[in-house]
């Protein structure tokens, strides 16, 4: 007779899952499909929260279009995830702590790709199509850009892949993170109490799509919103200050290609302008925004600007 | 898969459609004032396509304010009027920006007033 042998976690190879991870993406689907349509009629019975035909048209279109390059250049990210897991520095494996830790530090990653990705034109020349709707609601979140994988923005998750975190376990987390913030774009859901203290919810949502002056810059959380509370960039709903969305300076059309690749266009046009390396630096990983004379319009500019307002309006008139 | 996805769309925008969210906003110069003082501004004078769909206006700091209809909302942008090209052919007008990847502004008028024929003109940037 041979000792029982105790019951171990199935080990899995660098190329393998306990499932396929690509369904949660696919089995996903179906419920955004009929949760928009929910909200849509909630929207016409309630009349809280907005739609606009041509700009969810432009949404939706801009998600089929992501899919569609996603299919295309995927794989690039895919394979960068696979060769940095090459020179990993620990096999961290599939167990349940290995599990717990990913999930946060893939919130993490998500954090600090969606801060740069506002602050670093660069980034933001692929994120701007997210934001460029004047309206919040279920349709704004498929809004995603064509050009994330050849704008790099994957490389923010090739440290946990290093650290040796399996790549399908990154993925899976990143997965998890882009259906868990699809909810969360919409205006019919308030404050929801509690919850609000360590999750990602609508309100904070809303936050972070607005252009008010107050509310830009704020609330890069993917699921937890404690990175924004750690990190000082937490700012919360106020009820007298209802957000106004979109993007600073207006795209003004809902041309899907003209949506996708403005921005890059702009880079283009600028650097091509640029006097020296400075300018062109500027251009390219500056804040969004910048300008080597300083007459374009930065958040923080907007802010700053907001704020002399502000104050010159307390100061009581003699 | 693809078409397949493509038909969804194609479904939820008529959905959309059906459900009647195709609201038209139409300008006027007391939304044209309020769109330059949310911009930290004030409007000088303004001029807005007959249809009531676009207008562009000059702010008291200098700048143009190019204003669209977008569906239920109004799209703004500031520029400064060197960085805009303005034609006017008859009561067409056409502006085209520096910023190549905003979209060209046409609109019809009932009248050209005569700083936008300046401004075609090349004058008073």
């Amino acid at each position: 007779m041979t000792a029982p042998v105790m019951p171990v976690a199935p080990t899995y190879g660098a190329h393998e899952a306990p499932f396929d991870v690509s369904l949660i993406i696919t089995f996903a689907v179906p419920a955004f499909v009929l949760l928009i349509l929910l909200e849509m009629i909630i929207t016409k019975v309630t009349k809280k929260g907005r739609y606009e035909v041509t700009d969810s048209a432009t949404s939706l279109s801009m998600g089929l279009g992501n899919r569609i390059f996603g299919i295309l250049f995927g794989a690039f990210a895919v394979g960068a995830y696979f060769w940095v897991y090459e020179y990993r520095l620990f096999d961290l494996g599939w167990t349940l702590p290995v599990l717990v830790a990913c999930f946060f530090a893939e919130d993490l990653a998500y954090y600090w790709f969606h801060r740069v990705a506002h602050e670093r034109r660069w980034f933001w020349a692929s994120h701007v199509v997210h934001h460029s709707s004047q309206h919040y609601n279920l349709t704004t979140a498929l809004r995603q850009t064509w050009t994330g994988t050849l704008g790099l923005s994957f490389i923010f998750w090739l440290p946990l892949v290093y650290i040796g975190f399996p790549p399908l376990m990154v993925l899976m987390f990143s997965a998890f993170s882009l259906v868990y913030q699809f909810w969360i774009h919409t205006e019919l859901i308030d404050r929801m109490g509690p919850f609000e203290w360590v999750m990602n919810t609508p309100s904070h949502h809303r936050v972070h799509h607005a252009i008010n002056p107050n509310y830009l810059d704020a609330n890069y959380a993917g699921v937890l919103i404690i990175w924004d509370r750690m990190f000082g960039t937490f700012i919360p709903e106020r009820k007298e200050e209802p957000p106004r969305y979109g993007i600073v300076s207006q795209l003004g059309t809902f041309n899907p290609f003209r949506v996708a690749f403005h921005e890059w266009i702009g880079i283009w046009r600028d650097v091509t302008h640029a006097k020296n390396a400075r300018e062109v630096l500027g251009y390219m990983f500056g804040p969004p925004g910048w300008s080597p004379d300083g007459s374009r319009k930065t958040s923080a500019s907007l802010k700053a600007e907001w704020a002399a307002r502000q104050q010159s309006s307390a100061v009581p008139a003699e | 898969m693809t078409a397949a996805s493509a038909g969804v769309v194609v479904f939820m925008v008529a959905v959309a459609f059906v459900l009647g969210f195709r609201a038209k906003t139409r300008l006027d110069e007391a939304a044209l004032r309020q769109l330059a003082v949310n911009e930290g501004d004030r409007s000088a004078e303004a001029v807005i396509a007959a249809n009531g769909k676009a207008a562009l206006a000059r702010l008291a700091s200098g700048k143009l304010m190019v204003v669209r209809v977008m569906g239920a909302d109004v799209s703004a942008r500031l520029v400064a009027a060197s960085a805009a090209r303005l034609r006017l052919k008859r009561d067409k007008l056409s502006v085209t920006f520096a910023d190549t990847g905003y979209p060209p502004l046409h609109m019809r008028l009932s009248e050209a007033p005569p700083w936008v024929a300046a401004l075609a003109a090349g004058e008073a940037k």
